[in-house]
């Protein structure tokens, strides 16, 4: 679905690569998350997932970055907006400012597509139910905390059923209620309708519990690919500064095994 | 009153009335206050005309006082400066050298009820109308959508600005900045309150314009809206008539100015 080749990526002005000879390949419905210290680039190969590297940054770029076998960079940002979509760190930068409810504030998106008001409102309904703010749909989107902004935001985005959901630390301002319930809805929304997601997050116990494959990043390279277990659990992911699972860590402190659990789960297992 | 509009949430008549009606009506009060020729046209026409669709809108205390709020100032410097400036015959007054004359109260008086009827125009489509649902109406007649974001996100988003303003005026007292002593020494902090205000503003923008574009506003499709605007035949006629009666009142008035 969407495929780096040794992608390098250089922002405007800047001689230090951003991405460098980045190799990824990412099929229909998977889960993958993205971890990586601060400045590894994990932002960066979010944008390029999304297509805003190279459209919507210019820069120079380096390799081979293809969606669904077509060249990215021939590709305009409007129509994959309808294909792959992107949510942010920061909630407020995403909400649009030019609606008044919660409801018309996640209808903006889908105005913009065109779609008839039916489709429309089915589709607000079910985003506000995916992550839980029935409730909020009449407010408006300035009157709500910064952790509620964040789930109009990815509700905005989700009403747009993109077959690719990008997300950059969405869960920045969640409270571990709404961490669970964005990781739930998305979760779902994989199994049921193949939707592809990739999540760049600190939250490691989440990534290990719901992704299929982890990608850690450290200074603009792919360091480590693999299952949540294999990648999340090594030693390296202490020297890139990602850290363990607070279950590896427990595990680490009390046993005397190669194979660290990263998952409650698995935690409960080892300590049997 | 949402976000940094003014527009008043009422149960009303006029709250039903579709935008570009009230964009009419406001039309004909600008080419009102432009081409009636005297004070009492105009006042006959605030209080004939605009305070009955206020009353109708029940808006009357929230119309009035902001008529107050932005004409009061005017009429007050107006009368001023025309009475005592424009000259005129009849004396009321002197202040010295000044005279105080009434053709020139007459004149800051006409001129101020001139504003009057141009600002209740306004003030009666701005308080009765969600701005969405102006712009709305007006892109749907092809106005271009992307000026409407910008004057809908303008108004809209002031409120967070301000917020954002209060939350860099706490950082940098509690960074030792003394806010509360002397004009002087405000000004002279001016610098530390707005530069990061102004940066922070223009480094959000750049994610802004990307989550538009993850929102796919630069989408070829054509847009529809979750809302539709209620419109008849009787509306779209009166319509063409306030048109018509401020284009009729403009003519007039050029005509006049010609003789």
């Amino acid at each position: 679905m969407i495929e780096l080749k040794k992608f390098s990526y250089w922002y405007p002005g800047t001689e230090q690569s951003a991405l460098d000879r980045v190799s990824l390949s990412i099929a229909e419905g998977e889960f993958i998350g993205i971890v990586g210290a601060n400045g590894a680039g994990k932002s960066t190969l979010c944008y390029a997932l999304s297509g805003f590297v190279p459209h919507f940054y210019n820069g120079e770029t380096e390799g081979q970055h293809t969606f669904n076998g077509q060249d990215m960079a021939s590709l305009d940002l409007g129509q994959l907006a309808g294909q792959v979509g992107l949510v942010f760190q920061n909630p407020f930068n995403q909400i649009s400012g030019a609606r008044f409810t919660v409801r018309e504030e996640i209808a903006f998106g889908l105005e913009n597509l065109g779609l008839p008001q039916n489709e429309m409102r089915a589709r607000i309904d079910e985003a506000l139910e995916l992550v839980n703010i029935q409730d909020l749909a009449e407010r408006s989107p300035f009157s709500v905390s910064g952790g509620q902004q964040q789930r109009i935001a990815i509700a905005s985005i989700l009403a747009m059923q993109p077959r690719v959901l990008v997300l950059d630390e969405p869960t920045s301002q969640l409270d571990p209620d709404g961490t669970r319930d964005v990781f739930t809805a998305l979760s779902k929304l994989v199994s049921t309708r193949k939707i592809t997601v990739i999540l760049a997050e600190h939250k490691l116990e989440w990534l290990a519990t719901f992704c299929d494959r982890v990608v850690a990043l450290g200074g603009g390279k792919l360091r480590a690919e693999g299952s949540p277990q294999a990648v999340l659990s090594s030693e390296q992911m202490l020297r890139l500064g990602v850290g363990r699972t607070q279950y590896s860590e427990a595990a680490a402190r009390l046993l005397r095994t190669k194979q660290l659990p990263v998952t409650l789960e698995q935690a409960r297992k080892a300590l049997k | 009153m949402r976000g940094g509009s003014i527009y008043i949430e009422r149960s009303s008549g006029l709250h039903r009335l579709h935008p570009l009606t009230k964009v009419a009506l406001t039309a004909l009060c600008f080419a009102s206050a432009a081409a009636l020729p005297g004070l009492p046209w105009l006042l006959a026409l605030f209080v004939g005309l605009l305070l009955p669709l206020a009353i109708w809108g029940r808006l009357t205390g929230a119309f009035l006082k902001a008529c107050l709020l932005v004409v009061g100032p005017f009429v007050l410097s107006l009368t001023i400066i025309q009475g005592f400036f424009s000259g005129g015959e009849t004396v009321l007054f002197n202040l010295g050298r000044f005279v105080f004359t009434q053709e020139g109260l007459l004149a800051g008086l006409t001129f101020a009820a001139r504003l009057l009827v141009a600002l209740g125009g306004t003030l009666l489509l701005m308080q009765s109308t969600p701005q969405p649902h102006l712009m709305q109406a007006l892109t749907e007649r092809g106005f271009p959508p992307r000026i409407a974001y910008v004057v809908l996100t303008a108004i809209q988003i002031f409120p967070s600005f301000q917020d954002r303003a209060q939350v860099i005026m706490d950082a940098q007292q509690a960074r030792g900045l003394e806010l509360q002593s002397g004009l002087l020494n405000r000004a002279r902090l001016l610098l530390p309150m707005v530069g990061p205000l102004i940066l922070g503003s223009v480094m959000d923008v750049s994610e802004r314009a990307m989550a538009l574009e993850a929102r796919a506003f630069s989408s070829p499709a054509r847009k529809t809206s979750l809302n539709t605007l209620a419109d008849s035949l009787l509306q779209r006629a009166l319509r063409w008539l306030l048109a018509l009666a401020a284009a009729a009142l403009l003519l007039w008035r050029l005509w006049s100015a010609l003789q």
